[in-house]
């Protein structure tokens, strides 16, 4: 371990071809830390998470896990890591506890302490009463948990979790995300990437809002927010929006930026209560119907937005 | 070592789950060989049709035909509908005497016995019988009708030739077989069936197998297993394990499973033994290198049928390698099927030990390991660009 760090990369660059998909990402994260790569599909977050667990051949930069070089060949440092992919890696025709136990012995775990663990990480993601239906008897959400629990099985110092929560029902969501806390309040580091603001915001201690492969901006919530100063977001639902429409609203004094999505506009304004009369009105002379209007405290979303110009769901 | 048999282990195990794979590997195979060996290996009594008009003659002559234990004999009461037995294949060959068979020979006429029979099959060979039989029966007429020629009493010759026709031999047809048999004739009916068998359901298992490996690929399961500290070759040798213990278990099987319920031999254990193996690895090879080439296993499926069924075509699974013309032998050799299947070929038909089959396993081990060879590099590279 190197300056209390579990895992730090730094200047990683991937292409496919012509896409530039990582362009230079660095970050760091510490024991016991819980670090998330915020950014929409596409950004480069599960890329660089490949590059850090060793899966993927970087075209630069360097990765230390626990001070060891983690290359695709190397196999020491991917001890240290478990890796809980977006898409579900698991047998559907081998029980939770059968893929478990697989992939214990692909960490070489001594079975005594194996079969120990299988039951204790059964009991974290709560599939103890169904450990011996074979996986594809499972709902999605149960599926989603055997996932991590097979990451979690051998005690890594660094948990890399790659959008666990996408096509995930609330009630399984919630049980995800409350694992993770779990495991971070038991000194875990892990490693977070997802698309969605309020479980970045929930969650991790730092956040890196990462877009066409580059890290915009890091920090804690608080860190992040005060990059944007002391704006605020109006979101407005509204008919009948074109490009001279967005065009008069981004021509608006103490507007930062307006973003169409799905049938909303997102503004970051210095002074909500200043832009949303003149905003109502710019709409009402391009004959739009407005059916909603929220004004809201700025998030992490907001920052994204300042950042890049574009909502997290684009 | 502990992560090769984890990894097979595991490959085995959801093997065994997959009820229909189940079926392909081991009922069917058994249900072939029986087939096989019922068609075309049993005891073989052709069936001749006769119909015979009235008189001694003809009567004689059907009682020699039935008298034959190598043939059958099915009755008709006319000629059209023997003929018609004939062209539908319910009889091999027919044989059709007519009415006035005694009395045409009486006169001292010619009698005609027809003999119908189908261009293929074994029509020649029983031809070779009915003209015995005539011959047998008629030949007692002819003596008489010879001595009246020469001026003898009609009555007094019939009486002297009836009186010596049992002490004089009959007309016998000798048959002379030049050369080595190709098939000993020791050789049970099942035992072509099930060595040819055996190599045709070995490889198309290993291939199918293949499917297998890209749903691992598929459900991420290859990348998660990079993803710990296993190597890409370790990755490979377990999943490769996997598919040599399901095809080697499948040859096991069917051996046991023939030599149990059909009797079928094998020949030398050891020589056996070693061929069962090295077409083992070739099989797992071959499902390895489908597995790392195809994208999907529905492209894999077709392939595997296609390529399985006919390697086995060309290599001699489905017809014996014995009657292989030597451009088809020549062609035959590029494949792994020849090579097995000439090697259970000099096992079972003609005794050959372990060694004598040395150059046949060795064909073998070469055909393993250039598809495994070629495996491995695919498969890395899939396994990296799939991080």
């Amino acid at each position: 371990m190197t300056n209390g760090r579990v895992l730090e990369a730094t200047e990683l660059k991937k292409s496919f071809g012509d896409i530039h998909a990582v362009r230079g990402v660095t970050f760091h994260i510490g024991v016991g830390e819980t670090y998330g790569l915020l950014g929409p599909n596409g950004a480069g977050k599960t890329t660089s998470i490949s590059m850090v667990s060793g899966l993927l051949q970087r075209d630069g930069g360097e990765v230390l896990l626990d001070g060891q070089s983690m290359t695709t060949t190397t196999l020491a440092p991917k001890q240290e890591i478990g890796l809980v992919p977006q898409d579900l890696a698991i047998y559907p025709d081998l029980t939770a506890r059968e893929n478990l136990r697989f992939f214990g012995h692909l960490y070489s775990m001594p079975k005594a302490e194996l079969s120990k663990r299988i039951d204790e990480v059964l009991e974290v993601v709560g599939l103890s009463d169904r450990a011996n239906d074979r996986s594809s008897e499972y709902s999605g959400g149960m599926k989603r948990r055997l996932n991590i629990g097979i990451g979690l099985l051998h005690r890594p110092k660094l948990l890399v979790l790659d959008e666990p929560t996408v096509g995930v029902d609330p009630q399984s969501r919630n049980a995800i995300l409350e694992s993770v806390e779990h495991l971070s309040s038991e000194g875990m580091a892990v490693l977070y990437t997802t698309h969605y603001m309020e479980e970045a915001e929930r969650l991790c201690d730092r956040v890196g809002i990462i877009d066409q492969g580059e890290i915009k901006a890091e920090g804690t919530r608080r860190e992040l927010i005060e990059l944007i100063g002391q704006r605020d977001r109006i979101r407005i639902t509204a008919t009948g929006v074109n490009d001279a429409t967005l065009a008069d609203l981004r021509g608006l004094g103490g507007v930062d930026n307006v973003s169409p999505t799905d049938g909303s506009l997102d503004m970051l304004v210095s002074d909500a209560g200043a832009a949303l009369p003149e905003a109502m009105r710019v709409l009402a002379a391009h004959g739009s119907g407005v059916s909603s209007v929220t004004v809201e405290e700025p998030d992490l979303e907001a920052v994204f937005l300042h950042l890049t110009g574009k909502a997290l769901r684009d | 070592m502990k992560k090769v048999l984890a990894i097979a282990r595991v490959a085995l195990l959801r093997f065994l789950r997959d009820r229909s794979t189940v079926f392909f590997v081991f009922v069917l195979p058994i249900g072939i060989v029986m087939l096989i060996g019922a068609q075309f290996g049993g005891d073989f009594s052709p069936r001749l049709g006769v119909a015979a008009g009235d008189g001694p003659v003809a009567t004689d002559i059907a009682t020699r035909l039935k008298a034959e234990d190598s043939i059958t004999v099915i009755e008709f009461e006319t000629e059209d509908e023997l003929l018609l037995a004939v062209e539908r294949g319910n009889v091999s060959a027919g044989v059709s005497i007519p009415d006035d068979l005694d009395s045409a020979l009486a006169i001292g006429d010619t009698g005609n016995v027809g003999f119908i029979s189908r261009p293929d099959g074994v029509g020649p060979q029983l031809q070779v019988v009915v003209s015995e039989a005539v011959a047998g029966a008629a030949e007692q007429e002819m003596a008489v009708r010879f001595a009246v020629s020469k001026g003898a009493d009609p009555i007094a010759a019939a009486t002297a030739a009836a009186a010596v026709a049992p002490t004089i031999p009959n007309l016998t047809v000798e048959t002379i077989v030049e050369g080595e048999s190709l098939f000993p004739a020791s050789m049970g009916q099942f035992d072509i069936g099930a060595s040819s068998q055996l190599v045709l359901f070995m490889f198309l298992t290993g291939l199918t197998g293949s499917a297998a490996l890209i749903q691992s690929r598929h459900l991420g399961m290859t990348t998660r297993m990079a993803g710990t500290p296993t190597s890409v070759r370790t990755i490979m040798a377990g999943e490769a394990l996997g598919r040599f213990i399901i095809v080697f278990l499948q040859g096991i099987y069917i051996m046991a499973a023939t030599t149990l319920l059909f009797g079928v031999g094998w020949g030398n254990p050891l020589g056996a033994a070693g061929t069962l193996v090295l077409f083992a690895a070739v099989g797992a090879g071959a499902a390895m290198l489908v597995g790392a080439i195809f994208r999907n296993d529905q492209q894999a499926g077709g392939v595997a049928i296609v390529a399985g069924i006919g390697l086995a075509a060309v290599g001699g699974s489905m017809l014996p390698i014995e009657l292989f013309s030597d451009t088809l032998l020549r062609i035959a050799r590029f494949t792994p099927h020849y090579w097995a299947n000439d090697a259970f070929a000099q096992l079972v038909r003609h005794d050959a030990s372990l060694v004598d089959i040395l150059p046949q396993l060795g064909a073998l081990a070469g055909f393993a390991f250039v598809l495994m060879a070629i495996a491995s590099w695919r498969m890395r590279r899939v396994i990296a660009q799939a991080g």
